[in-house]
């Protein structure tokens, strides 16, 4: 839980025409994660060409299930192996013929939603024409001299159609606007009638067929356009049961098509990461836990029958920046990995910082917020809203009941603080305490920060950064000798001596390190040493100092319920339960949200920066179904 | 804000090629060009550097991505329509994309050879490019470009193509598309930026309508409204008004006389359409540089400096193929001029 599971680099070697399955089998053990192969010997790529013929695949089957509807959970066989290349080559030549298929079905159901929406225009349009007083019979007969064209085109386009039409001598004359679609008149001499033919085609230009009965007589039109949606509405029926009937007779083929693409994705997957081949050679390696090789080997034993051959080796020191990171963590702990993980993942040996962060989050909220019923309504909202939060409703009711808890430890409910006695003290009233006390908090959690410090810079191999340096031990020496020389000279203790002496000797190796450290010319190897010793002191004061900030928030809480108090106490008894009602939802969603930030920015800020490095690489386990 | 962009173009600009850099490179011998491109502000390229795979594709590629690098560094400080205006203008490279997908899907390539040939937009991409790959044909991926950012350019393009089944008209509506959409952003920025922004805005839309009304009028033979259809609604040196006229006339030395001045003297002579651009060019490049050195808003500065690169970088582009196939100095040198076309015609 504190730190990352130990991996293992393998490299599995198998032959080329049982990668697929050797990828399946490997996510199936669920716990692979693909690495780059680098290898001289192994120069070929040879699952790019599987990659790409499985995205084919997946990209058509995906299109062809969007369209087919629910089609169940997929039961993947125990013992189903995953396609060859050469299977999915021809599983894309079949799905190709279906998509062909599906798409003119649905194209055609495209056109008929066209034409109906068409025929509404048309209706509308009839409507118009027949109020436009014009005499459609004249106006549209066929003339040797005059061309008339009516049609809609998008509204955007009218201006600029009418000014290039100018130029051969038509008019364009809008008479009704669809949404974006304008409807026009557009007459002009009939031997330019291919000019504007040409630029109508570029813009969008729809003719608008006027039936030979609008022509004549405006009544026989409204016949013939019911005969036509009648036309229309038989045409859809056909298509919707033509579309039934390719959906079940494609049916089990897709279903067969989508256990294919989930049993071809593992191989498609770890090509990204590239797996190497030569001949009829190929080889893919990646990372797994420690304690799980033995069940590896015997899952590919039982598969291959010592047809592979697996290397394992465990990362030096030097490769531990390419090892993913693998931590375990309880479910309780879950919610608040992606706190964490907001700031980075830890690198592969570093400390985990989520246990105390989960802890430390809490325990500040709680001190800054301390409420019985400010936590209650927390608690309860929290857990409310269970089903839309999922996990991360967790943090709400764990940090609810902190609240609770220090709200009894306050005496505080719905800020009221003489309703029931403290169990430990009323800030109020003890504020010099409660800063004491946060500054003390402080001073611990600092010294933690430096302690997993030392230790992530040794495990990883800088001991002279683990000793020496200003977050190492050296920095804790000056610091525990700065925190206990302050300390006795407010009198809290007789050890000024001493400890002056510990930060003195501290600083000075601080020093003594930077300016071993600094490749420079002497006048800025002082400048440097000097304002990175000075740093350092006025860096840990500084960050101690942050912490009053708890203290300073719990007195704020106790003060906003004052505010709020004092205004209801100036109204009525509706008013005055009205305002500490409104006073109190304002001091949880405000309060709360600034004090849950404050928490947050506390750990990241004093904690983590110090040292958390976060530039881990995750662990993304090669999956039958889900990764992308 | 302006004052931090100002002070970036103006480090930037350092970075611009005088015609010494270009001769200098043009003698640098094959094992030291990397070196050379990387002293000249061009570490992309560079990196990417070999003299035995100069592919067109990864060179290309590489100098996109370097243009691309340095809008990010421009449009950090900026905000609302001069954000917006510096982002679309990268989008001419996605519309590329888009053209290569459509052409693709016309020959029938298969998607990963396809996704291999378009230019990595990076964080300016706006496209889902694997998924429009995929698409089984023209019309399937013009339906789904028509769910993407491209719908308004788009729509009107595939009912055209719908109708006619020629990818001219495609090409032709997309380009027309994309540079309506450039004037009309930067039109708030003309009323802000004032004259500088407008000169380089009218010297981009002048040069792009006159090259297209020669060519579609006297290479392609479309008849006059569908060519001034095709053009740019535009309201600088060549408005609409003048367009039409143009369009209008018979022949490209007529259209030549009847441009205003100072742009018929400057194109007196000219003897193609590729050199009528190149002079036009030209002038941009010069009226960028104006605004470049000068106290114009630092917008207008941006936009100068990124017409600048690109057409440094194309020369460079014509260099290095140049090389590659081992023509004379002087077939490179008139490369470098004429590649100035492939960017932006």
């Amino acid at each position: 839980m504190f730190r990352a599971e130990p991996l293992v680099r393998i490299r599995l070697h198998m032959l080329a025409s049982e990668a697929p399955d050797a990828a399946l089998e490997l996510a199936r053990f669920g716990i692979f994660s693909p690495a780059q192969y680098a290898s001289e010997a192994l120069t070929e790529s040879p699952a790019e060409a599987y990659r790409e013929a499985w995205l084919e695949a997946e990209s058509r089957v995906s299109k062809l299930l969007e369209r087919c509807g629910n089609m169940g959970e997929m039961v993947i066989p125990e013992g189903a192996a995953a396609p060859t290349l050469a299977d999915l080559e021809e599983l894309n030549k079949w799905l190709k013929g279906v998509w062909n298929t599906c798409l003119s079905a649905h194209e055609g159901e495209a056109r008929i939603q066209e034409e109906v929406r068409h025929l509404d225009a048309l209706e509308e349009t009839l409507g118009k024409l027949e109020r436009l007083n014009v005499d459609l019979a004249h106006l549209l007969r066929e003339d040797g001299l005059l061309a008339v064209n009516i049609g809609s085109l998008p509204a955007q386009n009218v201006r600029r159609v009418g000014e290039a039409l100018t130029m051969t001598g038509s008019l364009v004359s809008t008479f009704d606007q669809v949404g974006d679609q304008a409807y026009a008149v557009i007459a002009g001499p009939r031997d330019r009638q291919e000019e504007v033919r040409g630029v109508l085609s570029q813009a969008g230009w729809r003719e608008l067929p006027v039936p030979q009965e609008l022509r004549t007589h405006p009544q026989a039109a409204r016949a013939w356009l019911a005969e036509e949606r009648k036309r229309v509405e038989e045409l859809n029926v056909a298509g919707c049961a033509a579309m039934d009937t390719l959906r079940g007779q494609y049916r089990s083929g897709l279903d067969e098509a989508r256990l294919r693409v989930t049993l071809g994705r593992p191989l498609a997957e770890a090509a990204v990461a590239g797996v190497r081949g030569r001949g009829g050679l190929a080889g893919l390696s990646g990372w797994i836990p420690r304690r799980r090789v033995e069940e590896l080997k015997a899952a590919l034993e039982a598969r291959f029958h010592g047809r592979y051959w697996l290397d394992v080796k465990i990362p030096t020191r030097e490769e531990a920046g390419q090892v993913p990171s693998l931590v375990s963590y309880p479910g309780w702990l879950k919610p608040f990995v992606p706190l964490v993980k907001s700031y980075g993942v830890p690198r592969y040996g570093e400390f985990d910082p989520t246990l105390p962060f989960a802890f430390t989050y809490l325990l500040l909220f709680g001190a800054m917020f301390g409420d019985i019923g400010h936590g209650a309504i927390i608690l309860v909202l929290a857990a409310a809203l269970f089903r839309k939060l999922g996990r991360m409703a967790w943090i709400g009711v764990a940090a609810g009941a902190v609240s609770m808890l220090f709200g009894l430890l306050y005496g505080s409910i719905f800020g009221y603080e003489d309703v029931i006695e403290p169990v430990w003290l009323s800030p109020l009233h003890n504020p010099i305490h409660v800063l004491t006390v946060a500054v003390g908090f402080g001073v611990g959690f600092i010294v933690l920060t430096l302690l997993v410090n030392t230790r992530n810079k040794y495990t990883a191999g800088h001991v002279e950064e683990a000793l020496f340096d200003s977050t190492g031990l050296a920095g804790l020496l000056f610091y525990l000798g700065a925190v206990g020389g302050v300390v006795s000279m407010a009198g809290g203790a007789d050890l000024a001596t001493p400890s002056w002496m510990l930060a003195g000797i501290g600083i000075t190796i601080v020093a003594l390190y930077k300016w071993i450290e600094t490749r420079a010319g002497l006048g800025e190897r002082i400048l440097v040493t000097a304002i990175e010793s000075l740093e350092t002191g006025i860096n840990l004061f500084a960050n101690t100092l942050s912490f009053m900030r708890v203290a300073a928030f719990s007195l704020n809480h106790v003060a906003l319920a004052l505010a709020v108090f004092t205004l209801a106490n100036g109204l009525d008894t509706a008013g005055h339960w009205i305002t500490i009602t409104l006073g109190n939802v304002v001091i949880i969603v405000l309060e709360g949200g600034i004090v849950a930030i404050q928490a947050l920015r506390l750990m990241y800020y004093e904690g983590f920066s110090r040292f958390f490095s976060g530039d881990g690489t995750e662990f993304v386990p090669l999956k039958l179904a889900g990764v992308k | 804000m302006s004052a931090y962009l100002n002070t970036r173009v103006s480090l930037y600009s350092g970075r611009l090629w005088q015609p010494a850099d270009f001769d200098a490179v043009l003698k640098t011998p094959d094992e030291e060009m990397a070196a050379a491109l990387s002293s000249r502000g061009l570490d992309q390229l560079a990196a990417g550097y070999s003299f035995d795979s100069q592919d067109n594709r990864s060179l290309e590629q590489r100098l996109i991505a370097e243009v691309l690098e340095e809008t990010k560094v421009l449009i950090r400080p900026l905000t609302g329509a001069a954000r917006g205006f510096l982002i679309y203008w990268t989008g001419r490279i996605e519309i590329t994309n888009v053209k290569t997908l459509l052409r693709g899907k016309m020959t029938g390539e298969r998607p990963a050879t396809l996704i291999n040939r378009l230019t990595p937009m990076g964080s300016f991409g706006s496209l889902d490019i694997q998924d429009l790959a995929h698409a089984e044909d023209v019309s399937e991926l013009l339906r789904r470009l028509e769910a993407g950012p491209y719908a308004g350019i788009v729509r009107h393009a595939r009912r055209a193509f719908e109708d006619s089944h020629d990818p001219f008209i495609l090409d032709a509506a997309l380009d027309r598309g994309y540079y309506e959409g450039l004037a009309h952003r930067a039109q708030p920025l003309e009323n802000e930026a004032g004259d500088s922004f407008r000169r380089l805005m009218g010297a981009l839309i002048d040069r792009i309508n006159l090259v297209w009304l020669l060519r579609y009028r006297f290479n392609y033979n479309l008849p006059p409204a569908q060519v001034y259809f095709l053009l740019v609604a535009s309201r600088y040196s060549l408005p609409s008004s003048r367009l039409r006229e143009l369009a209008a006339l018979g022949s490209p030395e007529a259209i030549l006389d009847a441009l205003p001045e100072p742009l018929r003297a400057s194109l007196r002579g000219a003897p193609d359409i590729p050199g009528i651009f190149s002079r036009m060019e030209i002038a941009a490049a010069e009226v960028a540089a104006k605004v470049l050195h000068s106290g114009a808003p630092a917008i207008a500065r941006a936009f100068a400096y990124l017409i600048l690169r690109e057409r440094d970088l194309r020369a460079v582009r014509a260099i290095l193929r140049g090389r590659h196939l081992k023509l004379p100095v002087a077939d490179i040198r008139l490369a470098m001029y004429r590649s100035s076309e492939e960017g932006n015609a």
